[in-house]
């Protein structure tokens, strides 16, 4: 069986690469929270980059067609518009983005133990104690 | 990685808020500096501003300083004519530090500094949760 094709161990896996990519998002919002002008960020919910694996992208065979929109945000990114803005322009609310770094963190830990436990049943089924 | 991304980003958020800190102390210590020699100019306040820019060390965009400029807002006047920098009619220019700006400004700081550490502890706590899969 090969361990890639196993649902969970995949899940997981995606799953915990959207939580890191998320957190360096809300890193660089906090980081910028003093920036002037400058609009948080925020990444696609979880459930919509799992649907949505490979952008669909048209395909220009000629000079005259429209590119695909490319917008100032990195692919996957999204700029959240803010219920607040401070006279200088910023839109960053710290403690809404120290939320989400808590939540990322529980989603974390979570996805890790989800991803232990189940590799302590290949245990179980091979005969090993759970904790090994 | 992203989450050693994350950990970069923190740790230049902390860099800036911290040379933010070193202005405002600056302008603390200097509130009462003003010129030696008549109608100089005293200390004018210092301002620090932030951009987010491209770093390839980290590989993501990061905050860093734009510029650490002056204050170019009117100079207050003290009737001194004692003074060494008194002007020919006795005022002297007094530096436009006020402090009460200031140590709000250094709040903020102290503010901004913490949540890059808080963002720090938690993605230090995400990587060793993920090292520890492998126990």
């Amino acid at each position: 069986m090969n361990p890639i094709q196993i649902g969970v161990f995949d899940l997981a896996e995606r799953r915990l690469a959207w939580a890191n990519k998320r957190q360096a998002v809300l890193a660089q919002n906090i980081a910028n929270a003093n920036t002037p002008h400058y609009q948080p960020r925020d990444v696609k919910p979880f459930a919509a980059a799992l649907h949505r694996l490979t952008a669909v992208e048209p395909t220009l065979t000629q000079p005259n067609h429209i590119g695909s929109s490319s917008s100032a945000a990195p692919p996957g990114e999204i700029v959240r518009r803010s219920h607040a803005r401070s006279p200088d322009g910023n839109a960053v609310a710290l403690d809404e983005q120290l939320v989400q770094v808590a939540n990322m963190a529980t989603t974390h830990t979570l996805v890790t133990s989800i991803y232990k436990k189940y590799l302590g049943m290949f245990g179980i089924a091979l005969g090993r104690s759970p904790s090994g | 990685m992203d989450l050693d991304k994350a950990l970069g980003i923190a740790a230049r958020g902390m860099d800036v808020q911290t040379r933010r800190l070193r202005v405002i102390a600056e302008n603390l210590a200097n509130q009462d500096t003003t010129g030696s020699t008549p109608g100089a100019d005293p200390y004018r306040r210092k301002t620090i501003v932030f951009q987010n820019s491209l770093d390839k060390e980290v590989g993501a965009r990061v905050v860093s300083v734009k510029q650490v400029g002056r204050d170019g807002s009117d100079l207050p006047l003290r009737y001194d004519p004692s003074h060494p920098a008194a002007n020919a009619d006795g005022y002297v220019k007094l530096p436009n530090v006020n402090s009460l700006v200031e140590v709000m400004d250094m709040r903020e700081a102290e503010r901004s500094y913490n949540a890059n550490l808080s963002v720090m502890q938690a993605t230090r706590s995400m990587l060793t949760r993920t090292i520890d899969l492998l126990k």
